[in-house]
């Protein structure tokens, strides 16, 4: 079956922008996770099995910053740990807090293209499908 | 979105929204194109970037665009936007996630025509000691001492292990090293990311190019700067990699709180900042000196990979193979300078991010030999498009805070590149110019078309006419390594 994408890439000049959305907050940072990885061009290459689950505990100030600390939290794991990073799950979400697991493989981190997830213009808006943001990010 | 009917014309080239524009705005934002480059400007969200800019804390006179000012995040990309200190602000989305991205310029005695039977070979050997993508590694592993002695020292610390000369050090802006780094500030995050990156291009708009000096405008000045007619240049365009990313990831997300505690309003968040004296303002300012010095050392190791290259290929073939530094400029950074506010000399933070410093004759802060006649500006073309090289200006102190244009400017998303370009027949077309391409990606290099960019020579047409840079030299593109 293939999965219905929750995300779309919007135009922007410079960089990279795409439009996401979720039912509820842990289903918007997963498919933004899913997105930011759909997006990233030729996509970090996985180059070996098995995968491995890793641990990842992250906060915000607020949703908006937890949303970009997330990703930039996943941007992390590609490029100082060369983990290409292909599954996602939120099990706690409070307080702007979540503790997730993401499954790993090990990749090649010269394919990766996204430098830095941004705040430009970021709000969290509720929307007809639950949460809805448009994420900018530096390429 | 704003329209023309918002902009008020100044005089020829120069452009103005009100301060009354919006309730927010501190100063005027000020923009500086021809006819076009506004309509474009307008097209996208670049021109509400800019009156953005100009609420900042502390900003004055105006806030700036240059004629290759086009969409990013938080600032546009060709924004400058001066501070006064001591309560003025410094934001980190005013520099930008590249710190200290810019262009370095060397030049040979050597003839293009000289080369040319070895270019496929220099170009070949360009991209196997360049190492080139977001994440890649170059040959250099640095302990944690010496890490910290790169951050603190910057291209010096090149020279010490013999990567750099003396020369070198003189033709880059602010020789290579920006005071007050301190890598305290530099999170174990930043240094993990950025600990094996020296000596690497990256991705995006990055790029070594070979280029051909094509046309002198100004023969005195460019002979003073070692460009003739015909000879060889080469241009490394890159900044702080990982490091400075994770750097600008840190201090955008620390001061989404902080800028709250010092009741700092802001129409955007990714302009969030700091009063520059306080403690969270001095320890960016510290750390985005280490992400500088770090870009710096990046390009002296380049420009010392780029020789290597070049006596790999060329030595016993043609008679000089030395490559000399024409100089080195930033394009993305914050830095504290003198200028006159209202006929005073006033200490301001100049946020530069898609801005080049163009300091005019007489500046103290350049090197000796270089005093009479100005700092020297390098502005990059896109890979089928001329680059120049122009000269700092007394206009540019009067108008722009010392700065002037860095580029082409974007006008066209990436996505749509790619829909409209193939790579590889991109590369083919190119060739078949005349101009040898390698990348380690084709959808890559689509996005980088020239067809996305605005025609770089209008860019500088307008900031020459102005004033606020004066054209030296024109090159053209003979081979392009893409990151």
């Amino acid at each position: 079956m293939t999965r219905r994408l929750s995300f779309e890439e919007i135009d922007h000049t410079a960089d990279r922008a795409f439009r996401v959305t979720g039912r509820d907050m842990a289903a918007l940072l997963e498919n933004a996770a899913r997105a930011m990885q759909s997006m990233d061009r030729d996509g970090p290459q996985p180059i070996a099995e098995p995968t491995a689950t890793q641990a990842v505990d992250v906060e915000g100030v607020d949703d908006e910053s937890l949303l970009v600390n997330w990703l930039n939290e996943i941007l992390y794991l590609q490029q100082a740990h060369h983990l290409v990073c292909e599954e996602f799950h939120i099990d706690d979400l409070k307080n702007h807090c979540l503790r997730a697991r993401v499954e790993t493989r090990e990749c090649d981190p010269t394919c990766t293209h996204i430098k830095a997830v941004t705040f430009h213009n970021l709000k969290i808006r509720e929307t007809s499908e639950g949460l809805g943001a448009e994420i900018v990010v530096d390429v | 979105m704003l329209s023309k009917e918002h902009v008020e014309r100044v005089a020829e080239h120069v452009w103005e929204i009100p301060k009354t524009f919006r309730d927010d705005m501190r100063v005027p934002a000020r923009l500086y194109a021809d006819e076009d480059l506004l309509d474009a400007a307008l097209l996208d969200n670049s021109v509400v970037q800019l009156v953005n800019t100009a609420t900042l804390p502390g900003v004055v006179r105006y806030a700036i665009a240059m004629p290759d000012i086009h969409q990013g995040y938080g600032f546009p990309i060709g924004g400058v936007v001066a501070t006064r200190l001591p309560e003025g602000v410094i934001s980190p989305g005013g520099v930008g996630y590249d710190i200290n991205c810019g262009v370095r310029l060397l030049v040979s005695l050597a003839s293009v025509a000289e080369i040319h039977p070895h270019l496929e070979g220099i170009a070949s050997r360009l991209y196997a000691n360049c190492p080139s993508g977001v994440g890649s590694h170059g040959q250099l592993r640095l302990n944690n001492t010496e890490l910290d002695e790169v951050l603190h020292e910057g291209s010096r610390w090149m020279m010490g292990k013999g990567y750099a000369s003396g020369d070198d050090l003189d033709r880059t802006e602010e020789f290579g090293r920006i005071p007050g780094a301190d890598a305290a500030f530099v999170s174990d995050r930043a240094r993990e990311r950025g600990r094996n990156q020296l000596g690497t291009l990256g991705a995006g708009n990055h790029f070594i190019e070979v280029d051909k000096i094509a046309e002198v405008y100004d023969q005195a000045t460019a002979a003073r700067l070692g460009l003739y007619s015909g000879n060889v240049a080469v241009q490394i365009h890159c900044g702080s990699r990982g490091l400075g990313h994770q750097i600008c990831e840190d201090y955008v997300s620390r001061f989404q709180k902080t800028a709250r505690d010092y009741g700092i309003e802001l129409p955007d968040r990714e302009l969030v900042c700091a009063p520059f004296d306080s403690k969270d303002g001095q320890e960016y300012f510290r750390a985005m000196a280490c992400g500088a010095n770090f870009a710096f050392a990046n390009r002296q190791l380049l420009a010392h990979l780029i020789r290597q290259s070049f006596q790999e290929v060329l030595v016993g073939k043609i008679k000089d193979v030395e490559l000399h530094q024409v100089y080195d400029i930033a394009h993305n950074m914050a830095k504290v300078e003198e200028h006159n506010v209202g006929g005073c000399s006033v200490r301001v933070c100049v946020h530069r991010k898609g801005a080049t410093r163009a300091f005019g004759p007489g500046s103290s802060v350049l090197p000796d030999d270089l005093r009479d006649l100005g700092q020297p500006v390098l502005i990059p073309g896109s890979m089928g498009t001329a680059s120049y090289v122009l000269i700092g200006t007394k206009a540019a102190m009067q108008e722009t805070f010392g700065s002037t244009c860095h580029g082409g400017g974007r006008v066209m998303s990436r996505a749509k590149a790619k829909k409209m370009v193939r790579g590889t027949e991109l590369r083919d077309q190119l060739k078949s110019r005349g101009i040898l391409i390698c990348a380690g990606s084709m959808s890559g290099l689509a996005e980088e078309a020239p067809v996305a960019y605005k025609d770089v020579s209008r860019v500088v047409e307008v900031v020459h006419k102005l004033g606020i840079g004066r054209k030296i030299a024109r090159l053209e593109p003979v081979a392009v390594i893409k990151g």
